[in-house]
């Protein structure tokens, strides 16, 4: 390498007279640069900013000041913030707080670490609140709870839906016993806005820990949380060094309480305004009913002529055996591909709120033309790779939690519930023993019989057993043309009656498995049919004739009081 | 004036505007990727700050790094050179913002000059002659034989969608007009699935002319006179001179007027050069404008006196142009040849290497623009012109002469050069009689 550097002589050098001073050096605007929390870098800020806070570079998320967040999601110049005047009690007389208090409101030109109001999201009226992580994080003092309860109870007085941006250290320390009681004080009022019928919508954000998230933030309808942030009781510090292990990557992020079952879902700040004004819709209006049925003849699938030219038997050939072998290919669209032909904009809710999410179960709400439903669909993998995050359709004991939790949710909203069942029966397991997979299902059987809402269930597939059963309390249970609906497994029953799993064939013809069979028993109450065994090629027209089906089954029973709702329910699986 | 600049860029251009400001008693600030830790203008710079890794999207493509160069060496302007972020108007936009002085002109200009229906619009609005075409779009063979009829021919079709000469014909008259439309637009559809054709003069054989010019900030706008850089492969310009000899006095006036009233149209700011194509008739229309300085600028500078990066530098600062258009006069005749570190004989490759042995030729009238020093590790990241070779002369026949002399006495031993190529174009007798047109490499040498 040669060394020029040393030898070039430097412009001062080279000159007959000193150089002047410099008559200005660049002196950045503060505020043009920020770091990004993930990468380090420094960023332009109007590029943070256009990009809805989120680094350009890496996808990192900034925190966000609580009226910038306000301004993301409300509707431009509804936003009006209440309770700004509320004065701690400084209830400890804890040293220099209340100067700390009024340095903090100079600096952050905040009344305290929450902004809370009336606006429109999308045109509809709605309580919105944002915590502040600049003031002392957020922690949650006499205020911060006074103000969100008073904002919950004015909620519950004008009938209008709440959505809370949660994000927190905590209770705040400053206010002690007096910190602490605010988490049962909003608790409460979320309480009688959630008897009242009302909407409550959490939104975690970085980071939410402590006392705020053993408290309001976990207490909505729906929860949802942005990209990684941090979501917690305990911080991660002080579980490390209480339990002296380091914590593996991902632990207590978004991500994390998703596949934990605690949160519906994770949603880039992005596209966050349009699936808050999309839940508001569905939880907001009033309930649509479904117009009364036209007159039109709803055609039959078309006989598929290619797949019979291919020489598929016809369905009347087809025996007991045939069909349970139908029910199980892996050809068969599941409840997934049924779900989004059939629906509009559904949106999946995670989670039994308490274990895991189970991927053998999915569950959201969505739009039958145009009227909100809750579906719940037992699903089936295509790959293996799918087949084991799908646990082969074998749900869980949170699996069940999870569908009985959206049935509640349903119930609450007055939404019609869809579930499709497809499974060989609930997850046969230590684990599933373990978290109580008997009581899991036993209590979706009590609960469902009193659900005040419509409840239709199709069996698209295998039907097998308690597992089926655990979705299928419903007023009208639908089963498709080759799907089967049993006691067991034929094989099984072959083992147990005969003791000989190969006589599974002969026990198909006898256990009276097919929709045939049991609509004779009247333990269904109608067969969608399949001119073809159903496959992708003929997936749009079965889709579009039970879609259409189901909406005569709204049309019949939404209409219905609840309580009758509830007894033809009672009074089906009562003749049984 | 400023007292320190950093020159947001690497390779000779770095080292050009490093030695303007040496002669301007500023003090220079060099940025350099890990890859340029030897390279000539880290070395001869007064500071030299390292911002990125060797790819250029990581150092000197990064606005974010280059301005913490700036500020952190407290360097009151940022001189783009050509390339990397020259062009680029959110960079512009953010030195305003950090109050650093951009030598260039304004983000909104660099905007609206980037856009080429922008750029063409405000053109025709400034009475600056552009290809005429179609407006808008046409879709039969009646409507646009009309349009074509008032277009006059020959007749460029092209298609909206288009792109690598698919949908595109040239119709030479009116009788063979209807089947050209049809065929490119069959070709559109079959392609593109698109049928939106549009028409435009086809310029046949031009030459691509350009313009310098300077404006500064009172409103003074001066041209300083034309460039030839029809020798082109691949539009990758090889060969520029200047003056262009296929135009005489009274057409030199008329594009330079042109130029400056385009320059003024939209209040530009600092060095531009705004590229015309010139047809055989003398007819010639806007290409483009581009808002920085330029390769082949030296040819300029020799025939007309005038340091266009010194110029540049004081326009930036605030000062009136040094110059007035009536004392520019255009004297003699400079060409220059571009090295570059490629092979000719395996379709330009590019070859990097190491210079084991350098020689650069001098005398009089000879400029040799150069990053390159011996031993220095060609990196191979980044463009291959290694170096520019400029002659001056009283007419193009002694410059010619002179570049002969020159190039055969340029040494870069270790690295693969174009100089034989070079050579080839010099010696052609249609080169060496002035004949030549952007088409005169692929007409006259058959290597890809």
């Amino acid at each position: 390498m040669a060394n020029l550097k040393n030898l070039f002589r430097k412009t001062e050098d080279i000159l007959p007279e000193e150089l002047p001073a410099a008559e200005h050096t660049p002196d950045v605007p503060a505020g043009v640069w920020i770091k990004c929390p993930k990468c380090q870098e420094a960023v332009y800020k109007d590029d943070v900013v256009k990009n809805s806070y989120v680094c350009p570079k890496c996808g990192g998320y900034f925190r966000m000041k609580a009226k910038t967040r306000i301004k993301l999601v409300a509707d431009a110049g509804t936003f009006v913030p209440w309770f700004e005047d509320l004065q701690t009690k400084d209830p400890l007389k804890f040293p220099d707080y209340l100067e700390k208090l009024e340095a903090l409101k100079e600096k952050t030109h905040l009344d305290e670490a929450v902004r809370i109001g009336i606006g429109k999201i999308g045109g509809i009226d709605a309580v919105i609140g944002a915590c502040d992580t600049r003031f002392l994080m957020a922690s949650m003092g006499w205020v911060v709870g006074e103000k969100i309860t008073r904002a919950v109870e004015e909620a519950t007085r004008l009938r209008l839906p709440v959505v809370m941006f949660c994000c927190s250290g905590g209770a705040r320390m400053q206010e002690g016993i007096t910190s602490l009681m605010q988490m049962a004080k909003t608790s409460a009022a979320l309480k009688r806005h959630s008897e009242a019928g009302l909407f409550y919508l959490s939104v975690l954000t970085d980071p939410t820990t402590g006392g705020v998230t053993a408290s309001f933030a976990m207490l909505g309808d729906v929860i949802l949380a942005e990209p990684g942030a941090l979501i917690g009781f305990a911080g991660p510090r002080v579980i490390a060094q209480t339990i002296g292990q380091k914590l593996p990557e991902g632990f207590q992020r978004a991500e994390f309480l998703q596949e934990h079952g605690i949160i519906d879902g994770v949603v880039e700040r992005g596209q966050l305004k349009e699936r808050i004004v999309r839940l508001l819709t569905w939880h907001c209006r009033e309930v649509k009913l479904f117009a009364p049925e036209t007159e039109e003849k709803i055609p039959e699938p078309a006989a598929n002529t290619k797949a019979r030219r291919r020489g598929l038997h016809k369905n009347e050939e087809l025996t007991a055996w045939d069909r349970v072998q139908i029910a199980r290919s892996s050809e068969r669209p599941t409840s997934l591909d049924y779900m989004n032909r059939i629906f509009d904009d559904f949106i999946e809710l995670h989670g039994d709120r308490a274990f895991r999410d189970d991927g053998a179960i999915v569950g959201g709400i969505a739009e039958l033309n145009g009227v909100p439903v809750t579906v719940i669909g037992v699903q089936k993998g295509k790959t293996t790779k799918e087949n084991i995050f799908r646990n082969f359709g074998m749900p869980s004991p949170e699996g069940y939690r999870k569908a009985l939790r959206l049935m509640k949710q349903a119930e609450k909203f007055r939404r019609p519930i869809i579930t499709f069942i497809d499974t060989p029966g609930a997850f046969c397991g230590m684990e599933a023993e373990e978290r109580g997979q008997g009581e899991a299902i036993a209590r979706n059987l009590m609960e469902m019989s009193d659900l005040k809402v419509p409840v239709l269930a199709i069996v698209i597939g295998e039907g097998g057993s308690g597992g089926a059963l655990a979705l299928g309390v419903a007023n009208e249970v639908w089963m498709m043309e080759n799907a089967t609906y049993s006691i067991l497994s034929p094989e099984g029953f072959a083992s147990i009656l005969w003791k000989d799993s190969k006589r599974a064939k002969e026990a198909a013809e006898v256990m009276k498995v097919t929709a045939a069979d049991l609509l004779k028993l009247q333990v269904i109450e109608g067969i969608i049919p399949e001119n073809h065994p159903a496959d992708k090629e003929n997936l749009a027209e079965i889709s579009e004739y039970m879609k259409q089906k189901m909406c005569g089954f709204l049309t019949k029973y939404q209409s219905l009081d609840p309580q009758k709702l509830a007894q033809q329910r009672y009074d089906r699986f009562r003749r049984m | 004036m400023f007292q320190k600049i950093l020159i947001a860029n690497r390779g000779e251009i770095a080292v050009r505007i490093i030695r303007a400001c040496r002669e301007m008693g500023i003090k220079t600030v060099a940025v350099y990727s890990e890859a340029d830790a030897d390279a000539l203008h880290t070395q001869l710079a007064d500071e030299a700050v390292c911002i990125g890794p060797a790819a250029s999207s990581e150092s000197y493509l990064n606005p974010e790094r280059i301005l913490s160069a700036t500020i952190a060496s407290k360097a009151e302007a940022i001189h783009p050179g050509f390339g990397f972020l020259s062009e680029n108007p959110k960079f512009v936009e953010m030195c305003e913002k950090c109050h650093v002085a951009f030598i260039g002109p304004s983000a909104e200009i660099i905007q609206k000059m980037g856009n080429k229906s922008e750029a063409r619009a405000t053109m025709i609005k400034a009475g600056v002659p552009v290809v005429p075409g179609t407006k808008k779009p046409v879709y039969d063979v009646d409507t646009a034989l009309k349009e074509a009829k008032k277009i006059g021919f020959p007749v460029m079709i092209k298609a909206s969608s288009g792109g690598g000469g698919k949908g595109m014909r040239v119709a030479e008259n009116a009788e063979t007009f209807g089947e050209m439309f049809r065929l490119a637009q069959r070709e559109s559809v079959n392609a593109f699935g698109d049928d939106t054709m549009y028409l435009e003069k086809y310029v046949g054989r031009p030459r691509h002319v350009e313009v310098q010019i300077l404006a500064d900030k009172f409103g003074n706008v001066v041209q300083l006179g034309e460039r030839d850089c029809s020798i082109q492969r691949r539009h990758q310009k090889m060969i520029e001179e200047s003056p262009c000899i296929a135009i005489d006095a009274k057409l030199r006036k008329k594009m330079g007027d042109t130029a400056v009233r385009a320059a003024k149209a939209v209040g530009y700011e600092n060095a531009g050069t705004i590229e015309f194509l010139l047809d055989h008739t003398g007819d010639f229309y806007f290409m483009e404008m581009n808002t920085r300085i330029q390769v082949e600028h030296p040819v300029t500078e020799f025939v007309s006196g005038v340091d266009l990066i010194k110029e540049q530098i004081r326009i930036a600062a605030g000062e009136p142009l040094s110059v007035k258009q009536k004392d520019i006069v255009i004297r003699g005749h400079a060409i220059e040849c571009r090295i570059n570190a490629e092979d000719p004989e395996h379709n330009f490759r590019p070859c990097p290497g190491t210079v084991k042995e350098l020689h650069i030729p001098g005398g009089n009238g000879v400029r040799i623009d150069t990053a390159l020093y011996s031993g220095y590790k060609i990196p191979p990241q980044y463009d291959s012109m290694l170096m520019k070779v400029i002659v001056y002369d009283k007419d193009r026949e002694s410059a010619l002469a002179k570049m002969r002399s020159v190039l055969g006495e340029v040494i870069i031993d270790g690295v693969q050069t174009n100089i034989d190529f070079q050579f080839k174009i010099l010696n052609h007798p249609e080169f060496r009689a002035g004949n030549v047109t952007t088409h005169f490499i692929p007409e006259h040498f058959d290597m890809e």
